[in-house]
This record gives structure tokens, C-alpha cells and sequence, in this order.
């Protein structure tokens, strides 16, 4: 009997619904911090593996998405309940704005252009202290659930775990839809992708901003979490675990986002006592996964796991050149 | 004018060391077309390895120099045939993201090594550390040794590309790799070997800045970007535009430092990076083709 993808997940879904009936507060945080990491690398899956956008912004969004919900409650006293959405749109309105230096720009001048982006955004958090408060950074006020009948953690939790299966729908309709195609055209050859008439501005600024709304609510989350918002939460060493996340997982795969992002997630938890260890796992693993491993993880899956198909998977290009990729199947498990 | 003179003095003094870091960004360029994202760690990398031969085991300054410099060239070795020569044929992603992770094992392994003392380190000056006046200047000794330093540097990477054999082919293969190859240049030995020329420049770079700055584990990205904004500005393809574009962002950086805020000169790469690539993407001195960007 083929496992599915579909089974899979369902059942991954009613583990984490019950995960807050016996998880002790440790346990339960590191869980919800897997959940807003799976919205990061869904987004940045978007962007990098499916449009093939080289963008190294994202923890910059991420910023901007706690950033701004935080500051919305602390200066201006609106309720998490608004400014999350606002906050949200915010960091999705400046990542559709970074889609204008993209159209100029490919490869590794995208990359190096987005880097400098970052370092800008890091600038604004530590010197605009009037407003973000330095590099002290500051306290978001404390979420409640009320009137629901529910604590904050396991609270919180549910509702990044509501997110997070939306957001999974949302990006795999979205990647068999006529945007994805555009997208995997855009990534495999601009000229191509314009001959057949696709708009580079409008998709590339789509994807940019798609990755900036899944950033921010992200950011959103994880300042909940973690009652508290620093500029150093957001830098450079971010933006490497977000990137490991997709290349373990797999780039250009939805579900790879998934099972990359939990792992990276418990590697990070283990070396969590330092920090130059932390960071030599995360090289390694680019380094790793980009030579022997470029599929990703989701390579494993696909091939034990029966039944597991993927539509728009990154094909490696070895595998048929200058052919038609062959359409797209549904897979038994969604039938 | 003694501010104004103080701040040239400096901005010259940071600008020749992001020239070097430029310059071995431009030749890993040139040779391969790919940026090696782990230029600013190897700056970093090799200026703590410099600190702890000089000041650990008390090595004399030059041949710690030296010493570091060869390190530094044999990591950059390395890296080639560890990141870019088993890939070289795969898209950018893929070359980024392995010179990314080279970068950052060799950050955390600077941190697990060395961290743990104190996070900043300062060398001892090698010279003394009162400014004199030259006529209506004021100049701190120790700048003059950084830029004599690095004008040494310059001028003996000039020498070597246009004098020595392997100079040559260097310069035949960024010129047209297939054709160096029919000719019977080895190109991927060129390759390594530019990857490793330019890990030495920087290396150079971090052992004579280190008496006048600090090294800390997260020094290098700050130089690489530094490095990459004065590479772009001068086209990425040219030394001489790495020079000038080195020169122009510190003297740049400096002024702005003093007389707008201090905290201005670490935005600067980023403007720099910004508005060359969206206006002008070939550079100041860049050659006539086209480039993509």
C-alpha cells in the first residue's frame, strides 16, 4: 500500500495537535519554534527554489514582520491581534519593493545587493533608537488568548500550527497553479519565460513579496514567542539557518521545506550552548548537501516513500536536457 | 583642516585595506566568474592565526606576515577543491551557497579556537602609537606602515602577473578560459590557484590592519561586503578599478564618519553597492563588454 504524501502529513498533523497534551514548556517551545520555521523555509522556497531568485533578505523580512508588530504594540498600544496582519503586510510591501534591483539583476549580484539590503535593515534596527530601541532591543507586551480557555504557549502554538497548515495549502496550490509554472519558467530561463509571454516584474515581485508576507508572519510569531525583539535575532546567522533549511530539505520542494526546517530546528536546539559550534554544523551543511546531496532530503523521501510525487519538483538538470519537462502528475495519494 | 587631514589620512589608511580585500575578490572573479563569499572570513581567519603566532608564540612580525599569508593562500587552495572545483559546473546557487558554508565553518572555528579569550583581540603596534605632523598633517605612524604595506603588496602582485609564467596564465585564462585550455593551460589549476592568491591578499590585508584595528570573529563579513562594494564600484573585472574603488569608499566612509555621524560609515557599503549596480553596472574602470548583472 503507497504511503502517500497526503498520509504522511495528516498523520505529522495529528501528532503536532496533540503534542501540547504532554509536552513539557520546553519541549512544547521548540515545537512552535519548528512551526514558524516551517513558514520561513516554505516562503523562502518560493523565492529562491521555485523562482530561483538568489535573495539573501530574508531574515531582514523576518526582522521587519517583528519589528514592526512589536513596535505597533509598544508605541501605539494596538492589540498583537492587529498589528500581526499589518505587520505581516508591511514586511511582504518591502519585499516586493526589493523585486525592483532583481529585475536589473541576476545570480550572484542579486545575492550581494540583497546581502548589503540586509546589513542596511540591521543598520536601521541598531541606530534608530528612538524608535527600535537599539541594541538593547525591547519586550513585546504579553499575548493572551482570552476569552478562549488556553494558555499562552499552547495558545500560541495552535495558532502557528494553524498558520502553518494554511500557509502549506496556500504554497502548493500556488505552485501548481499558472504562477508556479511562471515561477519554475522565470528560474529556468528569464529570456524564455518573457518569449512565452510571462512578466518578469510582475512574477519576481510577486515571489519577492509572497516570501516577505511568510517572513513577516513568521517574525510575527516568533516575537510572540519569545516575548522579546533584538536586532541580533535577525542577522547574518539567521539568514544561514533559513538557508539551510531549504538546501537540506530540498530546494524547489514544498514538503522538503517541511522536513528540512524541523531538522535544522533540532540541530540548532542541540548546540544551542555554542555558538561557534552552531555555526560550523550550518557550513557543513551547506557545504555538505551542495555537493552530495543537492536534491536535498525530499531525494530520500521520494525514493523510499511510494507514492510520494511532487508536481514542479526541481528536476536536476542532467536529467533531461534541452527536453520538455514532462507535465506534472497527480499523485495517487490525491486522487 | 587638521580634521580634515586627520580623516583622509584614515579614510586612505581603511580604503588600501579594502582595496586588498577587493583585489582578491576581483581575482577569484576574473579567474572563475564566481565571487567567493568566504573572502571576508579568510581576513578574519587569518588575522586571529597572525595574532596567535605574533603575540602567542611570540614569532617576530614579518615572519608571522609570512606565515599567515601562506596559511591564508593554502585555505584558499582548499576551499577551490573543496567548494568550487567539484561544482563548477552547477548553477550559482549552488557555488554560493559552498563558499557561504565555507565562510561560516571557518567563523565558527575561529570562535570555538579563539573566542573564547575575549572577543576582541588587539595586536601590539609595531610602531609608535603618537601621531607626528608632516607639514599641516596629522599622521599616526602606524597608518603610513599600512599603506606603504599595502602599496608593497600591490606592486608585488603586479609584478607577478605580468612578469612570472604563472602570472600569465592567470591573465590568459580570465581572458578566455577555452581558449587557455586548448593551448594547454591547466585551467583548473589556475583556478585553485587564483582562489588561493586571493585568500593570501586578504590574509596580508588582516595582519597589517590588525595593529590598528581589532579582530573579532565577525570582523570579516563586514570587510567582505567593504571589499565587494569598492570591487563593484572599480567593475569587478579590473585591479586597478578594485584600487581606486577601495580608495574611494574609505576616503568616502571616513568623511562621512566625521562629519555626519560615526554610526553612517557602516552604511556605506550598501549605497555604495545600491547605487552602482542599478545605475551603473559596469563600474568606474571597467572594460568595454557588456556584462551581465
Amino acid at each position: 500500500m503507497p504511503f502517500g504524501r497526503r498520509n504522511v502529513f495528516l498523520a505529522l498533523l495529528a501528532f503536532g495537535a496533540i503534542v501540547p497534551a504532554f509536552a513539557n514548556g520546553y519541549q512544547l517551545f521548540v515545537c512552535n519554534l519548528v512551526a514558524i520555521y516551517i513558514i520561513l523555509a516554505i516562503g523562502l522556497n518560493l523565492l529562491v527554489g521555485y523562482a530561483g531568485q538568489l535573495a539573501f533578505a530574508n531574515a531582514a523580512m523576518f526582522g521587519i514582520g517583528a519589528y514592526v508588530i512589536g513596535l505597533l504594540q509598544v508605541h501605539l498600544g494596538w492589540p498583537f491581534w492587529a498589528a500581526f496582519p499589518i505587520g505581516s503586510l508591511v514586511a511582504a510591501a518591502v519585499g516586493t519593493l526589493l523585486a525592483l534591483p532583481a529585475l536589473r539583476m541576476s545570480g550572484l549580484y542579486l545575492a550581494l545587493s540583497t546581502l548589503a539590503f540586509a546589513q542596511a535593515t540591521q543598520w536601521v534596527f541598531l541606530h534608530w533608537e528612538t524608535v527600535t530601541f537599539g541594541a538593547g532591543g525591547f519586550k513585546t507586551p504579553q499575548l493572551s488568548f482570552a476569552p478562549l480557555p488556553i494558555g499562552k504557549p499552547a495558545g500560541l502554538y495552535y495558532l502557528s500550527l494553524i498558520l502553518v497548515v494554511l500557509l502549506y495549502l496556500f504554497a502548493r496550490r500556488l505552485v501548481r497553479s499558472r504562477i508556479g509554472r511562471a515561477f519554475v519558467a522565470v528560474r529556468d530561463s528569464e529570456v524564455a519565460a518573457e518569449s512565452l509571454g510571462i512578466d518578469l516584474l510582475r512574477y519576481k515581485a510577486l515571489a519577492f513579496g509572497l516570501s516577505g508576507f511568510y517572513a513577516g508572519i513568521a517574525g510575527g510569531l516568533y516575537s510572540a514567542l519569545l516575548n522579546f525583539v533584538a536586532p541580533e535575532g535577525y542577522d547574518l546567522f539567521q539568514m544561514i539557518i533559513q538557508k539551510s533549511t531549504i538546501v537540506v530539505g530540498g530546494m524547489g520542494s514544498i514538503a522538503g521545506s517541511v522536513v528540512g526546517a524541523s531538522l535544522i530546528i533540532l540541530i540548532l536546539e542541540l548546540l544551542r550552548e555554542v555558538k561557534g559550534f552552531q555555526e560550523i554544523a550550518f557550513g557543513a551543511l551547506l557545504v555538505g548537501f551542495v555537493l552530495f546531496m543537492r536534491g536535498g532530503l525530499i531525494v530520500v523521501v521520494r525514493r523510499y516513500l511510494s507514492g510520494w510525487e511532487e508536481p514542479l519538483r526541481l528536476t536536476p538538470k542532467a536529467e533531461a536536457p534541452g527536453l520538455p519537462r514532462p507535465d506534472p502528475q497527480p499523485s495517487v495519494a490525491e486522487k | 583642516m587638521l580634521l580634515f587631514s586627520y580623516l583622509l589620512m584614515s579614510g586612505i589608511t581603511t580604503g588600501a585595506l579594502y582595496a586588498l580585500v577587493a583585489l582578491g575578490i576581483v581575482i577569484v572573479n576574473k579567474a572563475t566568474g564566481v565571487i567567493n563569499f568566504a573572502q571576508g572570513e579568510f581576513f578574519m581567519f587569518s588575522g586571529y592565526v597572525g595574532w596567535m603566532l605574533h603575540v602567542q608564540y611570540g614569532l617576530n612580525y614579518p615572519l608571522s606576515f609570512v606565515l599567515a599569508t601562506l596559511i591564508g593562500f593554502v585555505l584558499g587552495m582548499l576551499t577551490d577543491r573543496i567548494a568550487f572545483r567539484p561544482i563548477a559546473k552547477n548553477d550559482i546557487v549552488s557555488l554560493v551557497l559552498a563558499t557561504v558554508g565555507i565562510g561560516f565553518i571557518l567563523k565558527g572555528l575561529a570562535r570555538v579556537i579563539w573566542g573564547g579569550r575575549s572577543d576582541y583581540l588587539s595586536f601590539p603596534p609595531i610602531t609608535s602609537p603618537d601621531p607626528i605632523m608632516v607639514g599641516p598633517l596629522m599622521v599616526v605612524p602606524q597608518q603610513l606602515a599600512v599603506i606603504a604595506g599595502t602599496a608593497v603588496i600591490m606592486l608585488v602582485f603586479a609584478a607577478f602577473f605580468r612578469l612570472t609564467r604563472a602570472g600569465k596564465m592567470m591573465q590568459a585564462t580570465a581572458d578566455n578560459a577555452r581558449a587557455a585550455l586548448l593551448v594547454g593551460i591547466r585551467t583548473d589549476q589556475i583556478y585553485t590557484l587564483a582562489f588561493g592568491t586571493g585568500a593570501a591578499i586578504a590574509s596580508a590585508a588582516a595582519i597589517l590592519t590588525a595593529p590598528v584595528t581589532l579582530i573579532y570573529p565577525d570582523i570579516g563579513f563586514a570587510f567582505f561586503l567593504k571589499g565587494f562594494a569598492a570591487a563593484v564600484l572599480g567593475g569587478l573585472s579590473s585591479l586597478p578599478g578594485a584600487v581606486l574603488g577601495g580608495l574611494i569608499v574609505g576616503i568616502a566612509e571616513s568623511l562621512a564618519g566625521g562629519y555626519i555621524h560615526s554610526s553612517v560609515m557602516e552604511l556605506s557599503p550598501f549605497l555604495v553597492i545600491m547605487v552602482v549596480l542599478v545605475v551603473r553596472p559596469t563600474g568606474l574602470l571597467a572594460s568595454r563588454r557588456a556584462r551581465t548583472v
